[in-house]
């Protein structure tokens, strides 16, 4: 009977566990559950969800900087067809099958030397996009099918879109998909004029506001309506 | 340590006390932003004005927004708010504006005397246009005269070709290049659903879970699209599945690359709905409630000859019937015939059958430029109708376009000869409708669906047809087997109008060259693959005398004594063309946004229906137009969809012991359809310079022919010599080859067959045998 009597008590002890590990397993996973939304909309290249990447990645307070590798600013403008096209593909490209990818981010992605090219990668600001060929292509010649009359509309010029004498310069360029700043500001590619003096300092719009001196003709603005 | 190039740390604080000061400032005065000075430093000139349009290449319809300085358009953006694109365009989008200021744009009308180009005025360029209509008219009959034109006409270029030509001068002689892309998915449509274009929309990607791209090279072709198959794939680990004859970097990319014989598509759609139905994958409910089972005729030939005719007869079958049809279908039958192994076949039907699966299918000229091309769009569409996954939200049977208004413009437009902007020239009702909006007399349209565009071309060298007018479009490039229809545009007694912005091959095949305003230099509006419609506005001056396609028309239509249909006013005609031709469209199953909408919205997806797009047709969840529950195909009179049976059958020419190769052609990202714009465009031309033959490496390697050797292709039509590429953009499968098309100075067409799929008149330009030699 005693025997019977410590049997069941385990037995009761044990069942007890089981609901109450079973209970606080459940509610481990209510805690745990994320409701999953159905659709994820592509959420790219908003101009005004500003800084994205420039909090995470690299350290961009701590880049090398080379004098003897650095570009120009005429450099930069080089291979793109006129201010904000997306670049060309300077150097020779061995595979052409592939979209890119891996094989232009593993320089592109975080930068660093290059001894064949004898300079230091530039970094892409949207790293997160693979189809790279999409948008930039290698010149595989030097010849034209026909000549273009095409212009470069103005660039704007460095250094003196500043509102006051020293306070920060305001951006002149559109930022859609340039969401990382340092990635053009602050590497060892950067050219020296518009390598920024304070990369440590990663909230960049916390400064510097947009002035493309732009009108988008499309955007409605807000106007207040007076009302008496 | 870090030195800063542009200032020091100390006077960098100075800056920073400056910035607090100014802070304050702006707190205590809101509003006040320094804009003057912050200006300093940017260009004096009036500043960059972006202004939205949709993009002038491909099908996708990409929103960009175009930068225009000082009247000169210097740069382009994507548009943010497009549901297209969402900001993001392909290298051709982004370089577009390129494209207007090559040197040698036609900016003066020039007539051919004495085999001379003589310029002249548009007025007597125009004069001549209208009085050799006439003439011809009256000397050959009204069918002697005809049009063609493309998907890339605006929506009022292709209406006022069509009222000209169908309701004023009574000749149903009106086609366009889309035959040559987009029409077996337009009769895909049509025979499964009795409606044009997908009843989904791209939004479609961002639910989905698996893609099957079937023969559709999208990271090339549409490549916007692409990006967001892999977006989706780095947010929700979706699933791309590249089914092709050809590895690409779309395989590359995709999660599995499946490779087969060409043709043999046809098997494999019907060992996929073999496998459904064995393994018990098939919706009952979807089935019974909304499909009907039919059947063709079958050994229906390649349109070789010269006035083939061909008229399908639908025959209602049992669900039993089809299951037997199918049987010669199973996996191991089809591995054999099109090298797929069995598991590639199941592994595909799996995820169709899965229900818990949502499953995009997207195709575009692999599954279109088929000599069955209308089969292989049902096919597809019967592995959708079988699984009930078709009409919502991720399930989506997707048919792309590749030019910026094959929708808009031929399809929905209806710049086809059998076509109107409203059904179809056969039937009474529609020709009345049509009569009336156009203030036409009903007897002036004709009820006989004259030439589809390879038998215009025929028509034209046996002399049926005098006159032709090519606006926008290329064919001298374009057309298969084309050096008998360049020997018959040249004939004595043919007179050709060429209507472009450039010197093209055909250009150079016309009597009079008109100058054409181009995209932005006019106003206007094309219509995408998901059925959006896009309005953009004039932003520059066209060159020279350039007129927009729309006013060329206009301006012959007056001369013709047609000034009482054509009474649109020079400023505001795009706006009455399009008012006019929406009321083609009324109700909920066709409405087009108005005007304003268009003009204020990053393009609006028709059915327009109160004020709202209907993004998803035929469900009565989202479409206002069923009138069924569930769902309502209300494009059949009973609301029912029809699954075929379409049995394979082999292409039109195939490799033998003589021709042993087969030619597949088709295009590269940079350039677009013959590349008479993109080649302007430098950064695209110095990317891709020239046209190639990619070979398999095993076959180069057994012949000794590395990149860059001369090689000579073939075919029972002709041969020419081409540059090798092993190991480049792509690899075709061995005992393959595949040649892109957009250069001129490599005229692939020459050799390709104008064989063409019998219900929808379509060229299959990625089969041919050909023969290859090192030379
Ligand atoms: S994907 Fe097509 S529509 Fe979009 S930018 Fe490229 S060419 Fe233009």
């Amino acid at each position: 009977m005693k025997r019977l009597t410590i049997i069941s008590l385990f037995t009761l002890l044990f069942a007890v566990f089981i609901i109450v590990w079973n209970f606080s397993y459940q509610s481990g996973l209510e805690e745990a559950y994320i409701p999953i939304n159905d659709k994820k909309s592509t959420s790219y290249f908003l101009e005004n969800d500003g800084m994205e990447y420039s909090k995470l990645d690299l350290d961009y307070s701590n880049m090398p900087f080379d004098e003897n590798h650095q570009r120009t600013l005429k450099e930069y403008y080089k291979n793109r067809a006129y201010y904000g096209a997306p670049p060309s593909i300077p150097h020779a490209v061995k595979e052409d099958l592939n979209i890119g990818g891996n094989s232009c981010l593993k320089c592109h992605q975080s930068g660093g030397f290059s001894e064949k090219f004898k300079a230091y990668a530039p970094i892409v600001p949207h790293p997160e996009m693979t189809n790279c060929k999409q948008c930039h292509v290698p010149q595989k010649r030097n010849t034209l099918f026909s000549e273009t009359n095409f212009k470069k509309g103005t660039i704007p010029k460095i250094g003196i879109n500043s509102a006051l004498t020293g306070s920060p310069p305001t951006i002149p360029h559109p930022i859609q998909m340039r969401k990382n700043c340092l990635s053009c500001h602050a590497t060892p590619s950067t050219p020296k004029e518009i390598r920024v003096s304070h990369p440590e300092r990663t909230d960049c719009m916390q400064c510097h506001v947009q002035n493309n001196n732009t009108k988008t003709s499309e955007l409605e603005i807000f106007i207040r309506k007076n009302t008496k | 340590m870090y030195t800063s190039v542009l200032t020091d740390r100390r006077s960098f604080i100075k800056k920073m006390a400056m910035l607090s000061a100014m802070t304050a400032a702006a707190t205590m005065f809101p509003g006040i932003l320094f804009a003057e000075e912050q200006e300093r430093g940017l260009p004096k000139s009036k500043g960059l004005d972006w202004k939205k349009a949709p993009c002038r290449f491909c099908g996708v319809g990409c929103g960009v927004l175009v930068g225009i300085e000082n009247g000169k358009a210097v740069a382009v953006k994507g548009d943010p708010r497009s549901p297209v694109n969402k900001g993001l365009c392909c290298v051709k989008g982004y370089h577009s504006v390129i494209a207007i200021y090559g040197k040698d744009r036609l900016t003066k009308p020039l007539i051919k005397k004495n085999g001379k180009y003589v310029e002249t005025s548009m007025k007597e360029a125009l004069d001549l246009i209208a009085s050799k209509m006439k003439e011809t008219i009256k000397d050959h009959g009204k069918d002697a005269v005809s049009i063609y034109g493309s998907g890339q006409w605006t929506i009022p270029d292709g209406y006022v070709a069509s009222k000209l030509f169908k309701g004023c001068i009574g000749t149903n002689n009106v086609e366009a290049n889309a035959r040559l892309c987009m029409a077996s998915a337009v009769t895909g449509f049509m025979t499964s659903f009795g409606m044009d274009e997908p009843m989904g929309c791209y939004e479609d990607i961002d639910y989905a879970d698996v893609f099957v791209l079937w023969g559709n090279n999208m990271a090339e072709m549409h490549p916007v699209l692409f990006s967001r198959l892999l977006d989706q794939r780095s947010k929700r680990n979706v699933k791309i599945i590249d089914l092709a004859t050809r590895t690409t970097r779309t395989s590359k990319a995709s999660d599995r690359s499946i490779i087969f014989e060409p043709q043999t598509d046809l098997a494999i759609a019907n060992a996929i709905c073999y496998e459904i139905i064995k393994n018990g994958w098939v919706n009952k409910s979807f089935v019974e409630k909304h499909c009907n089972f039919n059947k063709g005729l079958t050994n229906i030939g390649y349109g070789l000859e010269d006035k083939f005719k061909f008229k399908d007869k639908p025959q209602k079958i049992s669900f039993d019937a089809y299951k037997k049809f199918l049987e010669d279908y199973t996996p191991e039958k089809v591995s054999k015939l099109s090298g797929v192994s069995v598991r590639d076949i199941k592994y595909m039907a799996s995820y169709y059958g899965d229900p818990n699966k949502k499953i995009m299918s997207l195709w575009c000229m692999g599954i279109n430029q088929h000599t069955r091309g209308t089969w292989m769009n049902n096919l597809v569409y019967n592995i959708h109708l079988l699984t009930g996954k078709i009409s919502e939200p991720g399930n989506s049977p997707f048919s792309l376009t590749g030019q910026p208004s094959a929708c808009g413009t031929v399809r929905e437009v209806g710049t086809l000869t059998h076509k109107l902007p409203y059904g179809v020239v056969m039937n009474k009702k529609h020709r009345e409708i049509a009569a009336k909006i156009w203030d036409v007399p009903v007897e002036n349209i004709s009820p006989k669906p004259t030439y589809h565009t390879v038998e215009m071309f025929r028509a034209l060298d046996r002399g049926d047809i005098r006159f032709m007018w090519i606006q926008v479009t290329n064919p001298m490039v374009t057309m298969p087997k084309l050096k008998r229809y360049r020997d018959a545009a040249k004939k004595e007694g043919r007179f050709i109008v060429v209507s472009d912005i450039y010197p093209t091959p055909t250009t150079d095949i016309a009597d009079v060259i008109l100058p054409a305003a181009m995209w932005i230099e006019r106003e206007g509006m094309y219509g995408n693959s998901e059925r959006r419609t896009q309005y953009f506005e004039q932003m520059i001056e066209p060159p020279g005398e350039a007129m927009s396609d729309t006013w060329q028309l206009i301006e012959v239509a007056k001369r013709l004594g047609y000034e009482k249909q054509f009474y649109y006013k020079k400023e505001t005609h795009i706006e009455e063309i399009y008012n006019e031709y929406t009321k083609f469209h009324k109700g909920k199953k066709h409405g087009m946004a108005p005007l304003e909408v268009l003009k204020k919205e990053s393009g609006v997806i028709w059915p327009y229906v109160d004020g709202k797009s209907t993004q998803w047709r035929f469900n009565a969840k989202y479409d206002p137009a069923t009138t069924k529950e569930g769902f309502d195909f209300y494009g059949k009179p009973d609301g029912k969809a029809i699954i075929w049976q379409r049995p394979y059958e082999p292409a039109a020419e195939e490799p033998d012991n003589e021709y042993p190769y087969w030619l597949n052609t088709g295009r590269v990202i940079e350039h677009w359809h013959s590349g008479s714009m993109t080649r302007r465009i430098p950064v695209l031309h110095k990317a891709m310079p020239f046209a190639y033959v990619e070979l398999n490496p095993e076959d180069a390697k057994r012949m000794k022919i590395k990149t860059g050797d001369k090689v000579k292709l073939t075919t029972r039509r002709g041969n020419i010599v081409l540059p090798a590429s092993v190991n480049e953009r792509g690899i075709p499968a061995p005992m393959q080859v595949f040649v892109p098309f957009f250069d001129e100075n490599f005229l692939i067409n020459d050799i390709t067959l104008d064989s063409f799929c019998p219900i929808s008149k379509e060229p299959d330009y990625k089969k041919c045998a050909v023969k290859i030699e090192k030379v």
